[in-house]
């Protein structure tokens, strides 16, 4: 008789490696930052669906590379959120209106019929992604990361780099993106 | 545009995750794809840093061992591998020769100075969680000191390197460029050295490492991280030549400008070469001296403050070392009791 696979037991994998069940240990880092890198990419990208593929990706990578407990790992993910997000979004062909028309404003309300609201939300959202691709890539990923909600000793941690320098970078990140944006 | 306003462009609305669903879709890729997944360690206390010492520190072995033994390493795919120890002194001015040719000791840019170093089998150090374990890792029985003072308390972690070997080709350019890029004229490399192999072998090693007992860095808790005892064990490095002669490279090596007439002499003084390990010692800080140590001659290394000390020896084809804060008679009294 042949028993099912129980957590913990080795699953034959179908690349000739061995893939065993999650650890405990990795399913709470995943409970506890699945939000947080899904927040970031959409940050990005403007697309719930798009955003959760990344996150997929972002945990597989850790999960191939690094133990759950590894002290950087929330740091590790938010990077890599932003940075996987901004190469799919670079990556991405022009996306219908329909798509970026699921983006609307935070402050909009939250249904609006009117089509020529929808268009013009639709418009916005694809200048403001095509401006965010086109910035420098640590920029790109600051504005990720500030406006997803993060503190400045986070975006510090996630891009390495001295919290005392973070408000310089991010004003930095923001006139660029003004100017982008004209 | 204000904060506010960028906020706005860049607003979307919040995205409302099931996290129960996406783990279940992330359980189901990890399987369907067979992906293998880094087990977490309990009571995990090594750093990634101390993972990359403990890799720095085996190459700056290899590079110690091949600038100053390769020099004498003798002749046709003769062997290197060492039976006895001797302390060669290096003073300031060689370490910071050292330093500027070897860009702060990044091995392959060290070994880029003089030619071209690559890892045939590069090492991998990493953690295990008990002794047999670690013997089982490495292929030899891996001893442990029986005494210990009690400044050394609990459990040490053990970190294991693979057995590595590297292949390193002289080249008369890159040292010309090297020896320009420090505003030297390097002498001119002989033609049988240029383009000359060394291949060196190193480990395979393990590591003990005893913390700070519990409480002992309230003192003053600046280096709570600094370990209590270290205990190495490797198998001894090896690294033969494919055809220059020990005069021949000798003379080159030490004829590099920087090198001072007094490291210079202390190895051409090596009665041995090609069985002894030379150990560098900074001759402003610290001394040294033979000492018996499980029947064989060994070295005692101390810093002249008498903070640190360590004691090296080879015996039976293994080098062992011990290092911490200890006078020279607790440092010996832990080496001899290694079992």
């Amino acid at each position: 008789m042949t028993l099912p696979a129980r957590e913990g037991t080795e699953v034959p994998g179908g690349a000739g490696q061995v893939a065993r069940a999650i650890s405990p240990a990795f399913e709470s880092l995943f409970r506890a930052e699945y939000a947080r890198v899904v927040g970031i990419a959409h940050r990005v990208l403007a697309d719930q669906a798009e955003a959760e593929d990344v996150a997929q990706d972002v945990f597989v990578s850790f999960y191939r590379a690094y133990p759950a407990d590894a002290p950087f790992a929330p740091a590790w993910l938010h990077a890599a959120a932003a940075h996987a997000a901004l190469n799919a979004l670079r990556g991405r062909d022009r996306r219908t209106r329909r798509e970026a028309a699921q983006a609307v404003p935070i402050d909009a309300p939250a249904v609006d019929d009117d089509p020529a609201h929808l268009v013009a939300a639709s418009e916005t959202r694809d200048e403001v992604r095509a401006v965010l691709a086109r910035l420098p890539e640590r920029s790109a990923a600051m504005l990720a990361l500030r406006y997803a909600g993060l503190s400045y000793a986070e975006i510090a941690a996630a891009l390495d780099i001295r919290a005392s320098s973070v408000g310089t970078l991010l004003r930095r990140a923001e006139d660029a993106f003004r100017r982008e944006l004209r | 545009m204000n904060e506010t306003e960028i906020a706005r462009a860049l607003g979307t609305t919040e995205p409302q995750v099931n996290t129960d669903e996406a783990l279940t879709r992330f359980r189901a890729r990890v399987q369907s794809e067979g992906i293998a997944g880094v087990e977490p360690v309990a009571h995990r206390r090594i750093t990634t840093r101390w993972l990359q010492g403990l890799a720095a520190a085996a190459g700056v072995v290899i590079v110690a061992s091949a600038l100053t033994v390769s020099g004498v390493a003798g002749s046709i795919l003769q062997i290197f591998e060492p039976k006895s120890i001797v302390a060669i002194p290096v003073t300031q001015g060689d370490l910071n020769y050292l330093n500027q040719a070897c860009s702060g000791l990044n091995l392959q840019d060290c070994m880029g100075a003089y030619g071209t170093f690559v890892w045939t089998t590069p090492p991998q150090p990493k953690e295990v969680q008990t002794r047999g374990q670690a013997s089982a890792e490495t292929g030899f029985a891996v001893q442990a000191p029986t005494t210990l003072p009690a400044s050394v308390a609990g459990s040490p972690r053990y970190g294991v390197i693979n057995r590595s070997s590297a292949t390193f080709t002289f080249s008369a350019d890159s040292t010309r460029q090297a020896a320009a890029r420090q505003n030297r004229t390097a002498p001119p490399m002989p033609a049988n050295i240029d383009g000359s192999k060394l291949f060196i072998t190193g480990g395979p090693a393990v590591v003990q490492i005893w913390g700070a007992p519990s409480g002992a860095t309230g003192a003053t808790g600046a280096y709570p991280d600094i370990p209590t005892l270290v205990v190495g064990q490797a198998k001894a490095p090896t690294i033969s030549s494919d055809g220059v002669t020990v005069t021949e490279l000798q003379n080159y090596l030490l004829s590099q400008p920087g090198i001072s007439p007094q490291l210079a002499a202390a190895i051409r003084a090596i009665s041995d070469p090609s069985s002894t390990l030379p150990v560098p010692v900074p001759a402003e800080l610290a001394i040294s001296h033979p000492v018996t140590v499980q029947a064989v001659q060994g070295l005692f290394v101390g810093d002249n403050t008498g903070i640190a000390s360590a004691v090296i020896w080879q015996k039976d084809g293994m080098m062992f070392e011990v290092i911490g804060s200890f006078t020279e008679s607790q440092a010996l009294s832990i080496a001899n009791s290694m079992r």
